[in-house]
């Protein structure tokens, strides 16, 4: 698909892709700020950050990014994840400007007003609280904690509960000051508009922003895991669940394309994105059949995590009632000493590619899904980089894959969080 | 965009197409009068015909079927819902002929294995046990018992309860497929890279090779008459509290429709939430979601207010929405307000359209729902011609405290307050 790329002297970072009869337009501005680049006692600053985006500044007072993208019918949302921060709207695709004044003004000028910051405290809270209420949450807290013990994927995006209840404005507002610039971002218009008018509209919006300089490199590198590690966590809850996660190489590495068809094979495969798939969910993988099929499980499912550094393979399993976390464990290590043992067979792996290149083509439903693809390769690796993973899965042989179930899924890299549902008090 | 196609087959199946070529695949979504409002006191079986519709047919197995599809990288679902089994499914031009054979063979001749039937009652029991610590599960599945009483399709939990989940065999289940799954009733929307051919021999042909039993479908019948009452259910090891609150709303053909989508737009989901989330989140920072909505169905609708909320601040966020709903009386949606919500509604019809999967769905409800292949054309001035009055008049109405109940789930305590 054709997409016209350039930056500004600011240093930011212009994809467009024009689709000439899209009657909508979905602009993207992403960060690269996330959880990864913050520290122990400000976890969590990133996402608040995130919330702090709604609340107007500069020319936009409170409540007008909603008024302003509501009365368009626009959708508009915000992620905060372990490398990027995303902000886009989707909206009628006359409504351009409207899109690229919130973002100008979100980029430099947010207000971080002190009595909004301490309003947004308890939201925030609220949203942690919200998910803690789900064992699912705990369990991949408690994984990814695990697993690493120096880099920050050590924590989660939403961050840790004391350390939201005890932050200051100020720092916050530093910490957006530092990094929202426009040499730390990039943005991504899809949909119906001429690209040269688009060019012309974005450098009136963006080229007074002024540069920061530019970020320190992420230096923190978690050092080789010797040993299996495991927590067992007892809580009330409905079900057991099992959570083993092995270390993978980042996104940009080699041995990519190879792991996305070990995933496939093993677990199924749901798009690059995260949302692309819905509540689809694969039945024609090894841990389904192991695992849902035997009635051993009421779900088995498996996520490569593709980040910037260093990052997690996991499979996730729903213990069915009265079955033992050994015997589901002892299952997963089967199927994947399997993996590790013999190549995949042929119509196995045909299988597997086609899936990937299938859900590629279903991830460009839309403008906002080409939107949040385009963001989030370009956050990771570039842009067109699904694009070249895809083609390199096409020459990825039955026995990389084996090569990469023993090289990666290694009882020595690997982290094991068993979650005992306990009797929930009444 | 062109008006959709409609073709009533021979054998009463509907198909709507749109073509949209721009896009490089294929969405459909359809249903089939074979939801809750079919179970005629089986209650639960229609659950497990929906899940077991990809467990096997006469010809292939769970197995082979599920590596047919994604071996052709196409995607079905079907699922239950209060009226009807709904269905969706991706595929591309060069596999839709497979991917229609396929989900025809789901149809018509499922096997329903033992096997299966086995293992999707173990599903339905675990479900039973997580959807029982999840506090938004249990607050909404109370609500909608209180609300739509009497075991009103609207109201009863899709699988039934544990007893009917245990009780349920094949027998039952294949009666209730002899009975309710065939071309009676089914619409099928469809849209992505088809055209016309496309459509007439690689789905419309398959399809039209259905065959049923004749019968009508049974029409829904309405839902008896709400007592408004509070519940609170404990559940001390949770985090955070959900509240719901709710109501009898209107029908998706009333009269009240389109003004009530507009109030409840305003009152609970424009912008950040509307002026329920403007009151809890942005200013009493008390919750990070608080929100209505409202499901419009055939014979009735539902109209709730749903928040997540921290155990501490329950009574204030109870009383927050308690003011709201209050203040629609005292002080009436403005001009303002009710023009940014039309301008929403308007803008909205292109931004909700704009991937394969929602037109796919709209096309659907539009057939399903009987208003028009031209509804999409008249939709801007249906909203446009809305009075302001009638706005809120509807609000006033529909929106009132004494005529609702509310669920809490989660760490309550001893807080009991009344909404």
């Amino acid at each position: 698909m054709p997409t016209h790329v350039e930056s500004l002297d600011n240093g930011l970072k212009v994809i467009l892709r024009s689709i000439p009869d899209a009657k909508a337009l979905s602009t993207w501005v992403t960060y690269r700020i996330g959880s990864r680049n913050e520290v122990p006692g400000m976890t969590g600053s990133t996402h608040w950050v995130e919330h702090m985006l709604f609340k107007g500044g500069g020319k936009l007072a409170k409540g007008d990014v909603d008024r302003l993208a509501s009365r368009l019918g626009g959708k508009y949302n915000a992620f905060t994840d372990t490398d990027f921060t995303t902000y886009f709207e989707t909206l009628p695709a006359s409504a351009m400007d409207t899109a690229l004044l919130i973002e100008s003004e979100r980029m430099r000028n947010a207000a971080f007003d002190p009595k909004e910051v301490e309003a947004e405290r308890t939201v925030v809270i609220s949203e942690r609280e919200g998910a803690e209420n789900q064992p699912e949450f705990l369990v991949e807290e408690e994984l990814w904690g695990l697993a690493f013990h120096v880099h920050p994927y050590h924590w989660m995006p939403i961050g840790y509960k004391q350390d939201l209840a005890r932050f200051q404005r100020d720092p916050l507002y530093q910490h957006y000051l530092r990094f929202y610039a426009p040499n730390n971002a990039f943005l991504v218009l899809v949909g119906g508009f001429d690209p040269a008018v688009a060019m012309h509209h974005i450098r009136e919006s963006f080229a007074p922003l002024k540069p920061e300089a530019p970020p320190e490199p992420m230096r923190l590198e978690e050092p080789e895991q010797r040993g299996e590690r495991r927590s067992d966590l007892r809580r009330p809850g409905a079900a057991d669940l099992l959570s083993v996660g092995w270390h993978i190489p980042p996104f940009v590495h080699e041995d990519t394309p190879a792991l996305i068809l070990l995933s496939t094979i093993l677990g199924g495969w749901r798009g690059f994105t995260p949302l692309a798939a819905g509540e689809w969910h694969s039945r024609s993988n090894r841990l389904y059949r192991a695992l849902v099929e035997t009635k051993l499980a009421t779900e088995a499912v498996v996520r490569q995590e593709m980040k910037i550094d260093p990052a997690l393979l996991i499979a996730s399993v729903t213990l069915a009632d009265g079955v033992s976390l050994d015997r589901v464990e002892s299952v997963v290590d089967a199927e994947v000493e399997r993996l590790r043992k013999t190549p995949p067979a042929k119509a196995e792996m045909a299988r597997a590619k086609r899936q990937v290149r299938s859900w590629y083509r279903y991830e460009h439903d839309g403008v906002t899904n080409q939107g949040l693809l385009l963001s989030i390769m370009e956050a990771i690796s570039s842009w067109d980089a699904a694009e070249s993973v895809l083609a390199k899965i096409e020459k990825v042989r039955a026995d990389d894959v084996r090569e990469a179930a023993r090289k990666y899924l290694a009882e020595d890299h690997r982290s094991v969080v068993r979650f005992h549902a306990q009797e929930v008090p009444r | 965009m062109s008006l959709p196609d409609r073709t009533v087959l021979d054998n009463g199946a509907v198909l709507v197409s749109q073509s949209l070529p721009s896009n490089p695949f294929i969405s459909f979504r359809g249903s089939i009068p074979a939801g809750m409002a079919a179970e005629d006191g089986d209650y639960g079986v229609a659950e497990f015909v929906s899940r077991l519709l990809l467990s096997g047919t006469r010809r292939a197995s769970a197995a082979k079927i599920s590596d047919r599809l994604e071996g052709i990288g196409a995607t079905l679902e079907f699922r239950n819902s209060e009226e009807a089994l709904v269905f969706q499914g991706r595929c591309t031009r060069e596999t839709v002929a497979e991917t229609v054979r396929i989900f025809v063979a789901c149809l018509s001749q499922p096997a329903f294995p033992p096997k299966e039937v086995e293992r999707v009652r173990g599903e339905l029991r675990n479900d039973f046990r997580l959807e029982r610590d999840d506090t938004r599960h249990r607050a909404m599945r109370e609500l909608a018992r209180i609300v739509f009483p009497k075991d009103h399709p609207y109201g009863r939990d899709p699988k039934g309860d544990e007893a009917r989940v245990r009780s349920i065999r094949r027998r039952d289940i294949v009666d209730f497929h002899a009975a309710h799954i065939g071309p009676e009733g089914l619409i099928l929307a469809i849209t992505g890279d088809v055209d016309r051919e496309l459509v007439e021999e690689d789905v419309a042909g398959p399809l039209s090779r259905l065959r049923g039993n004749g019968e009508p479908p049974k029409p829904v019948s309405p839902p008896g008459v709400h007592r408004p009452r509070s519940v609170w259910i404990p559940m001390p090891h949770k985090s955070q509290a959900d509240i719901v609150v709710g109501m009898q709303a209107v029908s998706r053909r009333a009269d009240d429709y389109y003004p009530l989508h507009l109030a409840n737009l305003l009152f609970g989901r424009i912008g950040m939430f509307g002026r329920l989330g403007r009151n809890l989140r942005d200013e009493q920072g008390l919750a990070y979601y608080a929100m209505s909505s409202l499901e419009a169905r055939t014979t009735g609708g539902f109209w709730s207010i749903s928040a997540g909320v921290n155990p501490a601040n329950l009574e204030k966020a109870i009383r927050g929405i308690r003011s709201e709903m209050d203040r629609l009386r005292t002080e009436t949606f403005s001009l303002e307000e009710i023009r940014d919500g039309k301008d929403n509604q308007v803008g909205s019809l292109i931004v909700s359209l704009e991937r394969n999967a929602e037109v796919a769905a709209e096309l659907h409800r539009m057939e399903y729902y009987g208003l028009g292949m031209d509804f999409l054309e008249r939709y801007a001035d249906i909203v446009r011609d809305l009075s302001e009055d009638r706005v809120r008049d509807v609000a006033r109405k529909y929106f009132d405290p004494a005529t609702c109940s509310m669920v809490v789930a989660g760490p309550v305590g001893r807080t009991r307050v009344a909404l």
